[in-house]
């Protein structure tokens, strides 16, 4: 065939060809991803409930993407332009849009779970009762370990661990974590069902469905996805009653392999030359954990289930704005679990963001404070240092303040 | 089919996406063997014919034959006994001459890599730029740019060379030899055609002529039936006294268009033959000092085709 | 008038002849006349002074990068940038790394511009176009050796950034274990082999914008033209990508995963995530090169 003798037709229909080649590529692969699962086994949801907590925790690796859709304004412009580039990962990140993390661990003691940035990584190594941090980005690395008089009591403080009574910190969202707090807390304030079957990191998977029975609360319903064959969530949305279109809040693996990672992975060595910085982990004292139940003498609780309000006193100006937003953002619902993250988020190395921008951008003042609103979570802030937090509209957090 | 013919064309039409119209209609016939002076201002376009007939340009209406082949379809097996110049040389300003050839070879799907040296050298030779072969190609005069373009279209043994304006920045003496060249190619049996706005840079050498004026083909044919007949005309020269007596014979002989002054009467020729009239100039007693019959004036009929001066065609 | 010109005369050798009449030239494609075309235009493009030029410039960038940090003595750690450019002082192999991550935002767009804007568009704007059209040499095949061609350019910028990079890394700060991005250090010939791969993901990252480059060096016979609208495609497509309101595209984007060389530095290499990369570029060879061969396949050549 001679170059000339191509017709005009045929010779844009090649690149219209190639086109629509690449399109069906690109189009086809979150088809494959999520096609029915087909036919598993029938199971109610009631039984898939208590199979996913008593399920033994699987040894695995995988790769989680976390997407936030909260209708807060965007935070990322203004990380940005404060705390450098955003190839940075920082865990700041996990407040807006989507992050990427990957998982590793080996159901016991150990675990690694990495924030993907572009080209950095924010590391967390779980190792027993010690955690490490490592931030690519400037080289911190941050060691947390119990002092040594906690150290003897460790076996008796496991107890406490497993219990929830505590957490070491640095706990980044994975599906596993995610759901089984919501699904261990607030299961007995939902009526739970089933829904279609689906595929999630290419395993067939089944759907539960939470719907609180609450009508007062901002979640409108929250599925997880189940693995059929290790009963392990793959994935959890948590979908705002404003918007049924597209979750708040979804985090999920797009890649999952149940095998026990590798050593290299689970052992932390500090590299050559880091700085380390010591952080001691604060236990209870045997009297602390024989007096009071979980709750700090600062928090208070109020309601049930979905509807709880956690109100907690601080000093004015000692909570910055980042705690704020990420108690309003947390991917927990759980007052417990935002105050964990907002931990986490101020982290090791919190960013310095100017708080006050941050805040005002943000929030809306109301009588006595400024609201903080999103898809999910309310918090209101009182000029009289008292920090008001739940799933619930702003309005009942005003009323419960009077 | 037209064996014949080297080059054919049926209604050659271009017209661009402007509505211009570069060529329209034309029906070119360069037969085999022929020397076709492919003559026009600029503008008239010629060139667009010479890329259409080698298929860089495609028609917008007609038939381009091409070694009896049709074009731009055979343009793969058609083009290679084919050499061209076209609207001037073009190399790579930062080789040498002979490597701009070698490259050039090199990327020729049919050229023999084993003679490729010999046949550089060679064509280097033949339009003598082997002295200055090694010069950077940015460095040469506009005469030695014209002369590597020809030495690239002599790179093999070609059927029909395709030579727009080939005289083009050459100076009187490189004229000459550029027609030279032609001529031997010629002589070797190859089909030339060469374009020129000027008709006295090729006219010496062409045995058929093409004239094109605005688009238009207005004249094609052997060179000597473009030369018509009555337009030779003879010229006398006598002297003063005798100027009135030469007057009366070329009347008396029935030729026309006479003019006469100073020292010389002329008239157009006609069927007379010229001893015809040296015997009656000599019977009649006329001082006969010179007789000259002016060639058939192309030049003329060029102008008067295709107009004169410094005009460039719409 | 140069002497060339005016002393010497054209000669005929009417003895050259009879050679040829003896033995016709052939005319039909002889073998390996791709494989010749395509050595002639790699040694056209490696050849020529300008882009020898521009391949050392490139060059001198790691160099020049290693020795601001030897006297600055590495900077403040943790000023923002990515980790790997504060290691250099203590690693000279992330001199390779941080020298490619300067290099790609602009300057490696910008040689692949030179290298694929001028490469249909060059030859058309000095005319040399027409007389490779008329040896015939196919326009396939004369696209696909002008492909190659740049990106054999783009290749060699990328090595001579990554050679340099090594050397020069070697020589200030000398080679050591290696501290991944998840802090885990490793050999100093896995790290090698790791860095390769990012050498090589960098380069292949510039591929789609080869292609893009081509098809504008095809619409035009102003080589500075096709040029500038492939630096500016991969300028837009940057800016489209900061854009969150668009983040549904941006996975599908030219320049969204260029940065996805990390994915080498990590203490499990993810292959998902090299093979998206590489995948989007496929797909922007794919459609763009199919443009490009459309439209130079009947394009008129008129320079």
């Amino acid at each position: 065939m001679t170059t000339a003798t191509v017709s005009r037709h045929t010779r844009w229909a090649v690149p219209g060809i190639a086109a629509a080649v690449v399109v069906a590529g690109f189009a086809v692969q979150p088809l494959l991803a999520s096609a029915d699962a087909g036919d598993l086994p029938a199971i109610s949801a009631d039984q898939l409930l208590v199979e996913v907590l008593e399920a033994e925790p699987q040894p695995l690796s995988g790769t989680v993407v976390y997407t936030a859709d909260l209708g807060l304004p965007d935070l990322s412009e203004i990380t940005k332009a404060v705390s450098g580039p955003a190839l940075t990962a920082d865990p700041a990140n996990l407040l807006a849009g989507t992050s990427t993390l990957r998982v590793w661990t080996d159901a016991d003691a150990r675990s690694r779970v990495t924030l993907q940035g572009t080209t950095s990584e924010f590391s967390v190594v779980h190792d027993r009762t010690q955690a490490w941090t490592y931030s690519s980005a400037d080289g911190a690395v941050v060691h947390y370990a119990l002092s040594e008089t906690d150290q003897a009591r460790v076996a008796q403080l496991q107890a406490l661990v497993e219990a929830g009574a505590f957490t070491v910190p640095g706990g980044m969202p994975t599906p596993t974590t995610v759901a089984d707090d919501l699904l261990a807390q607030v299961g007995e304030h939902s009526t739970l069902s089933l829904d279609a079957n689906v595929k999630v990191a290419g395993r067939s998977a089944y759907q539960l469905v939470l719907t609180p029975t609450s009508t007062t609360t901002l979640v409108g319903r929250v599925t997880v996805a189940v693995d059929a064959q290790t009963r392990t969530p793959l994935q959890v949305a948590v979908w705002s009653r404003a918007d049924t279109q597209s979750p708040a809040l979804q985090v999920g693996f797009t890649d999952v392999r149940f095998a026990m990672p590798s050593e290299q992975v689970l052992t932390w060595s500090t590299p050559a030359g880091a700085t380390v910085k010591e952080v001691t982990i604060p236990l209870p004292s045997d009297t602390e954990l024989a007096g009071a139940e979980h709750a700090a003498p600062a928090v208070s609780v109020t309601g049930t289930g979905w509807d709880q309000v956690l109100t907690l006193t601080v000093p004015a100006g000692a909570l910055d704005a980042q705690d704020l937003t990420a108690l309003a953002t947390a991917p927990g619902i759980m007052p417990e679990k935002a105050q964990e993250y907002a931990q986490i988020a101020q982290g090791p190395h919190g960013a310095a963001v100017d708080p006050s921008a941050l805040l005002d951008q943000l929030s809306t003042p109301v009588a006595g404070g400024r609201v903080i609103s999103s898809a999910l979570l309310s918090v209101l802030l009182l000029d009289d240092g008292r920090v008001l937090l739940g799933a619930v509209p702003p309005a009942t957090l005003v009323n419960l303040a009077g | 089919m037209s064996d014949t013919l080297a080059i054919r064309t049926r209604g050659l039409t271009k017209r661009f996406r402007t509505g211009q119209i570069a060529v329209d209609g034309i029906d070119l016939e360069v037969p085999r063997g022929a020397v076709y002076g492919f003559l026009g201002p600029n503008g008239s376009g010629k060139t667009t014919t010479i890329r259409m007939l080698l298929g860089l340009v495609h028609p917008t209406a007609g038939e381009v034959e091409l070694l009896g082949r049709p074009m731009p379809q055979a343009a793969r097996e058609v083009l290679g006994p084919v050499g061209a110049l076209v609207e001037g040389p073009a190399f790579q300003p930062y080789l040498s001459g002979r490597a701009n050839l070698v490259h050039l070879d090199t990327c020729d799907p049919s050229a023999d890599p084993s003679t490729r040296g010999r046949r550089v050298g060679e064509a280097l030779d033949r339009v003598g730029l082997g002295a200055a072969a090694g010069k950077k190609y940015r460095q040469y005069s506009l005469g030695m740019k014209q002369r590597l373009g020809l030495a690239a279209a002599l790179l093999r043994p070609r059927e029909l060379l395709v030579l727009d304006e080939p005289t083009n920045g050459l100076d009187p003496q490189g004229t000459r030899e550029v027609r030279s060249l032609i001529r031997e190619l010629a002589a070797e049996g190859i089909t030339v055609l060469v374009s020129s706005h000027l008709l006295a840079e090729i006219d010496q050498v062409c045995t058929h002529l093409g004239v094109m004026s605005t688009g238009r083909l207005v004249l094609q044919g052997p060179r000597d039936d473009l030369a018509r007949h009555e337009d030779r005309r003879v010229t006398v020269t006598t002297t003063s006294e005798h100027l009135v007596a030469a007057r009366q014979v070329l009347d008396s002989l029935g030729l026309s268009d006479v003019v006469s002054g100073g020292t010389t009467v002329s008239a157009a020729l006609g069927e007379v033959v010229t001893p015809t009239i040296a015997a009656t100039m000599v019977a009649a007693g006329v001082d006969l000092v010179e007789m000259v019959v002016s060639e058939p004036s192309l030049e003329q009929v060029f102008v008067e085709l295709t107009g004169e001066g410094f005009d460039v065609a719409r | 008038m140069s002497p060339a010109e005016s002393v010497s005369s054209v000669r005929s050798e009417p003895e050259a002849q009879p050679e040829s009449s003896i033995q016709p030239e052939r005319w039909a494609p002889r073998r390996g006349a791709t494989l010749r075309l395509i050595g002639a235009e790699l040694r056209l493009v490696l050849g020529r002074r300008r882009n020898q030029v521009l391949i050392a410039g490139l060059g001198t960038m790691p160099l020049l990068i290693g020795l601001v940090l030897y006297f600055t003595s590495g900077g403040p750690h943790g000023d923002g940038g990515p980790g790997f450019i504060a290691q250099v002082t203590q690693n000279g192999l992330f001199l390779v790394v941080s020298a490619l991550f300067i290099c790609l935002p602009f300057l490696l767009p910008l040689t692949v511009a030179i290298a694929s804007g001028d490469a249909v568009a060059g030859e058309a704007s000095t005319g040399t176009l027409r007389y490779l059209l008329l040896l015939p040499v196919s326009r396939t095949r004369l696209l696909v050796a002008k492909a190659l061609g740049a990106l054999a350019f783009v290749a060699a910028a990328v090595a001579a950034i990554a050679l340099v990079g090594l050397v020069a890394g070697a020589a200030l700060f000398g080679l050591h274990d290696v501290v991944l991005l998840s802090g885990t250090t490793v050999p100093l010939s896995e790290g090698l082999v790791r860095v390769l791969g990012v050498v090589l993901y960098v380069g292949a990252s510039m591929t789609g914008l080869v292609a893009v480059g081509l098809f504008f060096s095809t619409l035009t016979e102003v080589p500075v033209a096709a040029m500038a609208a492939t630096v500016v495609t991969a300028i837009v497509s940057t800016v489209l990508d900061s854009l969150n309101a668009l983040s549904a595209i941006h996975p599908y984007l030219l320049t969204h995963h260029w940065y996805d060389f990390a994915a080498f530095l990590r203490l499990e290499v993810d292959w998902t995530v090299v093979a998206q990369g590489l995948g989007v570029q496929a797909a922007w060879i794919a459609v763009f090169g199919s443009l490009a061969w459309s439209r130079f396949i009947q394009s008129s050549i008129t320079s």
